[in-house]
């Protein structure tokens, strides 16, 4: 059996442990109300947004004069995929659960199962560095340790140049890996295609009848400006999202983990208890043995 | 017929602005400025950087918006920004700042793209110095 020294010290490192965790998962708690703030902040502008993509997308598919342009086509007709542009979306640092692993698992499973062939790859955070290490691809480009301000500007890039891939015909289809944020204890790995734009059929017929817009300058040139707009707002949504859920993840597993340490701290101190009540049993029949002789 | 439109101003950062006003008038990246009263024909069009105003009960407000886009409809206009502020969210000492920084820029600017820049960045405080009614703005 441990002595009672060793006992003392090993309470001792789990205390310090926890209190480890414990802040950690205050910092995680802190973190994640910003994202979140920033996603729900978002959120008003992402839904208008759809909303003027899909008016617009309704407009000129039911006008036969239109022809319609490259960028276009990327909400309109979709190519044939057989190059694709593919944002993985990880953390920088660990400590967070299954949320990494989860991730990666369904990127593996996308990569594994995509029939057409990746010839971009932007990946997002430490973890997914090593995601594309693992599963030797090289990405063209890895953003690491982006802060909450900076993520506007890694999306205005990523959106720049993946519609000029799609105008120059370089690419077919851009698809991003993130985890979707449901709640601050609940991720799910998330593949989502953000163009070509699936449309719901059921709006076509609803918004039909309704007043048709004047696209000024000319419906081309609207949606021209309009689909790097798309993206920016679709891939920063999914990057706040990739964060928010980073920070539940994280503040669930230190919570957890604070939780554990807890519970170990009681079992120590009970066995610490029960062999000094033992060694102190010990002594006064030593003295009272001791006494009778 | 409706006396007002409801003008919705949105940016990826906050919403800024939603209220019923008489008037509306915004700077389009292509087709200069955009007058809107209530009725309008609907128009779906690319928003530029520049100077928004809409009239409220007899009053001119403006807002500074920076690239986006706009829809307009008989009741509706919602303008999506890239960025914009109303006028207390503007700082008077930043943009003057930033104006200076711009203008030192230019001068040093060796290329083009530094020149294109360093122009973009000048016109940005600009706008904003004009919202806020400083002098500096003025000119431009």
């Amino acid at each position: 059996m441990a002595s009672l020294q060793d006992i003392r010290r090993r309470i001792r490192s789990v205390k310090n442990t926890q209190q480890v965790t414990k802040a950690m998962k205050m910092i995680s708690a802190v973190k994640l109300r910003k994202s979140q703030e920033r996603l729900v902040a978002l959120r008003p502008y992402a839904s208008k947004m759809a909303e003027v993509v899909r008016r617009v997308v309704v407009r000129i598919k039911g006008d036969a004069e239109i022809q319609p342009g490259p960028a276009a086509q990327a909400f309109l007709s979709p190519r044939e995929e057989k190059r694709i542009r593919l944002v993985f979306v990880a953390s920088d640092k660990g400590l967070c659960g299954g949320f990494n692993a989860n991730v990666a698992k369904a990127a593996t499973a996308f990569v594994a199962h995509c029939p057409s062939e990746i010839v971009h790859l932007d990946v997002v955070g430490k973890r997914a560095v090593e995601w594309a290490k693992k599963q030797k691809l090289t990405p063209t480009k890895e953003y690491l340790n982006i802060p909450l301000p900076g993520l506007q500007r890694v999306v205005t890039e990523i959106s720049a140049s993946a519609s000029a891939q799609y105008h120059d015909g370089e690419i077919d289809a851009l698809y991003v890996v993130y985890n979707y944020f449901n709640s601050p204890v609940a991720q799910t790995p998330t593949v989502l295609r953000v163009f070509p734009m699936e449309l719901d059929p059921s709006f076509e017929g609803k918004e039909a009848g309704q007043v048709s817009h004047l696209l000024e300058p000319d419906p081309n040139a609207v949606l021209e400006t309009l689909l790097p707009r798309f993206v920016e707002t679709e891939l920063l949504r999914n990057l706040l999202e990739s964060s928010a859920s980073e920070h539940g993840a994280r503040m669930a597993a230190m919570d957890k983990a604070s939780n554990n340490a807890g519970e170990m701290i009681a079992k120590l101190t009970l066995t610490m208890n029960k062999i000094r009540q033992a060694g102190i049993t010990n002594q006064i029949i030593e003295i009272v043995s001791g006494a009778n002789a | 017929m409706a006396q007002t439109i409801k003008l919705e101003v949105v940016t990826p950062e906050r919403p800024v602005f939603s209220a019923e006003v008489a008037e509306v008038q915004f700077p389009t990246a292509s087709c200069g400025y955009y007058g809107i009263l209530p009725g309008h024909t609907p128009v779906m069009t690319e928003v530029g950087d520049g100077l928004l105003y809409y009239i409220q009960e007899g009053q001119k407000h403006w807002l500074t918006v920076f690239g986006g886009f706009a829809e307009v409809g008989p009741e509706s206009v919602m303008v999506l920004a890239r960025e914009s502020e109303t006028m207390d969210m503007i700082d008077l000492e930043r943009a003057e700042a930033s104006r200076q920084r711009a203008l030192k820029l230019l001068k040093e600017a060796q290329t083009e793209h530094d020149m294109a820049l360093a122009q973009a960045k000048l016109d940005a405080s600009l706008i904003r110095l004009q919202a806020a009614g400083h002098p500096a703005g003025h000119g431009f």
